[in-house]
């Protein structure tokens, strides 16, 4: 640098030196915002392959029940079972636009047979329905049905894993899980989204089981503090149809290291086995 | 310098500068976004958004904070730092967008306001691994936003330097908790390691480039002068100054700005008023001592900007006796004449 040169900003132009210098830095900076790009593109996880079909409206018919959660029975061609729990629009429940169907029908949902209309969201084998008011979600109601719900009694189980809300994990965000997401899930689970555990072995086999209090009471409010981290739960387990489901309560939610989660032992309920 | 207040007062390297800055800015994010379209087919746009948004805001932080120490250690970053505040703006802007975007992902359409449920969803105050750390982030982005709206000299000559200053330095607070808002959050998240790489490899660059920076200041400050006479202490030969140049002196704690004009020596503060810029690493042009870090002037013989513009700094006696140069450290009222002491 000559010692005569000297850079004053509201110049025109810079003094040779200092331009030469200047598209040097430029030329490190331009390269190196390009490879940090790069690096944090493809270093991310993988997106999960969960869909929300926003903006298509869906009609599925089945059996409305409202224990342990709000959910519609549907049964496919050889009558067998799926099950579709619902969520509200946002962050809510479905338990807001099931309460005014019926308030306007004069009449309970529970155990008849409905057409709905709302928002697919799948992804994992499980299917989860948005209904909101906004979209007139009743097309039809019917009778009773004489569809029973088969039960089975999986005894008192140990399992690991993270609690998450299902609208979100199964289709309406990417990622629905984990820390990054924690706070979303909350705020979900405290509007009334019913909580879910996921399980992951460690070949990447996930399993998902509703999380009920002892008398299939809600737990949203009791989980708040453990969403989004691994835990352990200590719950009766019972299968419904084609879901899982946790009856536990707020002392037997532990929250674990991911340590722990990994290993779950041998104590610990084997998701692949429960599907 | 200007006498009055313009949006932005344009000119050729600062047009230069912005698009340079919207070229950079361009870049990363289309690479980012076509990258992770390419690698992970089943994004989405609203976490495609948050995430190259947030990506970008935290390396345009990094070079922000490099600029002041590099430029510091070498005039030739000179140019990075005049515009400094456009980048500044640009970071807070695209920060912004992830913030916002965040909290109408995260937060809204829920049964409390957005704002209350960043704070009472996650309420694991006490716990370092379940901290809340977008609580981390929203203070951040308050104080960049406190930072980019005071950007502009209407601001710094209202607030005074000093707070302006001040508030400034809160961007070294607002990078410790962008940092530990990443490391609390994205890094529980992702499992490749080259998040955490990052983040502390530019949490190294950083603090050994202030370190740096800062080692040279205080080696400047630490020079030890013998007491003289009559106040005076003696400072240098005074066939060691070059015409139009200075040569910095810290006396009791306070820089001060020996230069060479017309033959004679004259002193004064060495601090601009205008950003705190180092006057004695200046040069007179137009017979005006000129900053070199925003372009201010000051009339060597009085320390006042010449009229219509109203910064003073203070001056000091200096003197010449058989080719020595003597220099009282004790201040006149900002903008007091003195003769100066000529050389021969």
């Amino acid at each position: 640098m000559s010692k005569s040169e000297f850079y004053i900003g509201w110049m025109a132009n810079a003094p040779g030196t200092f331009a030469k210098h200047a598209k040097r830095v430029l030329l490190i900076l331009f390269p190196v915002a390009l490879i940090v790009a790069y690096l944090l593109a493809t270093s991310q996880k993988k997106f999960s392959s969960a869909n929300f079909e926003y903006g298509k409206l869906t009609e599925l018919t089945g059996i409305y029940f409202n224990k342990p959660v709000p959910l519609l029975k549907v049964y496919d061609k050889n009558r067998e079972p799926i099950t579709i729990p619902l969520v509200g629009y946002g962050k809510h429940g479905a338990e807001t636009a099931i309460m005014e169907i019926e308030n306007e029908r004069k009449t309970s949902l529970n155990g008849k047979e409905v057409t709905l209309k709302g928002t697919l969201l799948y992804g994992d084998g499980k299917t989860i329905l948005q209904i909101d008011k906004n979209d007139k979600p009743l097309v039809n109601i019917g009778s009773g049905s004489a569809f029973s719900v088969v039960e089975r009694d999986l005894g008192t189980q140990t399992i690991r894993g993270e609690i998450v809300d299902p609208k979100c994990y199964f289709g309406v965000m990417k990622p629905g899980e984990g820390k990054v997401h924690r706070d979303c899930a909350i705020r979900c689970i405290l509007g009334g989204i019913p909580p879910v555990l996921h399980v992951q072995n460690k070949i990447g086999e996930s399993n998902y089981y509703l999380i009920v209090g002892p008398g299939g009471e809600k737990m949203n409010e009791a989980v708040q503090d453990v969403v989004g981290e691994p835990v352990s739960i200590e719950a009766k387990v019972m299968q419904q149809d084609d879901w899982i489901i946790l009856y536990t309560d707020k002392e037997s939610i532990k929250r674990i290291s991911y340590a722990q989660l990994r290993n779950p032992g041998a104590k610990v309920i084997a998701c692949s086995s429960m599907k | 310098m200007s006498a009055g207040y313009a949006a932005v007062g344009w000119n050729r390297q600062k047009k230069i500068y912005d698009w340079i800055i919207f070229g950079f800015c361009v870049l990363y994010l289309l690479t980012f976004v076509v990258l992770t379209a390419f690698f992970n087919p089943d994004y989405t746009f609203e976490t495609v958004l948050i995430r190259s948004t947030s990506t970008l805001a935290v390396l345009l932080l990094h070079i922000i904070l490099s600029i002041g120490p590099l430029a510091r250690l070498n005039k030739k970053f000179l140019p990075l730092l005049y515009n400094r505040r456009h980048l500044g703006v640009t970071m807070f802007c695209i920060a912004a967008v992830h913030g916002v975007f965040s909290i109408m992902q995260f937060h809204t359409l829920g049964n409390v306001n957005p704002l209350v449920s960043l704070f009472t969803s996650n309420t694991n105050f006490n716990s370092i691994a379940a901290f809340p750390f977008q609580a981390l982030g929203f203070f951040a982005l308050i104080i960049l936003f406190l930072m980019a709206i005071t950007s502009h000299d209407f601001w710094l000559h209202n607030l005074s330097p000093k707070i302006w200053k001040t508030l400034h330095m809160f961007v070294y607070l607002a990078y410790f908790l962008i940092v530990m808002h990443v490391m609390l959050g994205v890094i529980q998240y992702e499992t490749h390691p080259v998040f955490v790489i990052l983040i502390s490899l530019g949490a190294v660059w950083l603090i050994a480039l202030h370190l740096i920076a800062g080692t040279k200041e205080v080696k400047k400050d630490n020079q030890k002068f013998n007491p003289g006479t009559e106040g005076f202490v003696y400072v240098s030969e005074a066939n060691e100054f070059e015409e139009g140049r200075a040569k910095i002196f810290c006396i009791d704690r306070e820089r001060i700005a020996v230069y060479k004009h017309d033959n004679k020596l004259y002193a004064i503060h060495n601090v601009c008023k205008h950003q705190g810029g180092p006057l004695g690493e200046g040069k007179i042009l137009d017979g005006c001592i000129t900053c070199p870090w925003h372009g201010y002037q000051y009339l060597p013989h009085n320390g006042q900007s010449p009229p219509p513009f109203k910064e003073k700094v203070s001056t000091y006696d200096v003197k010449v006796s058989e080719g020595k140069v003597f220099l009282n450290p004790n201040p006149y009222d900002e903008g007091t004449e003195r003769p100066g002491a000529s050389i021969n």
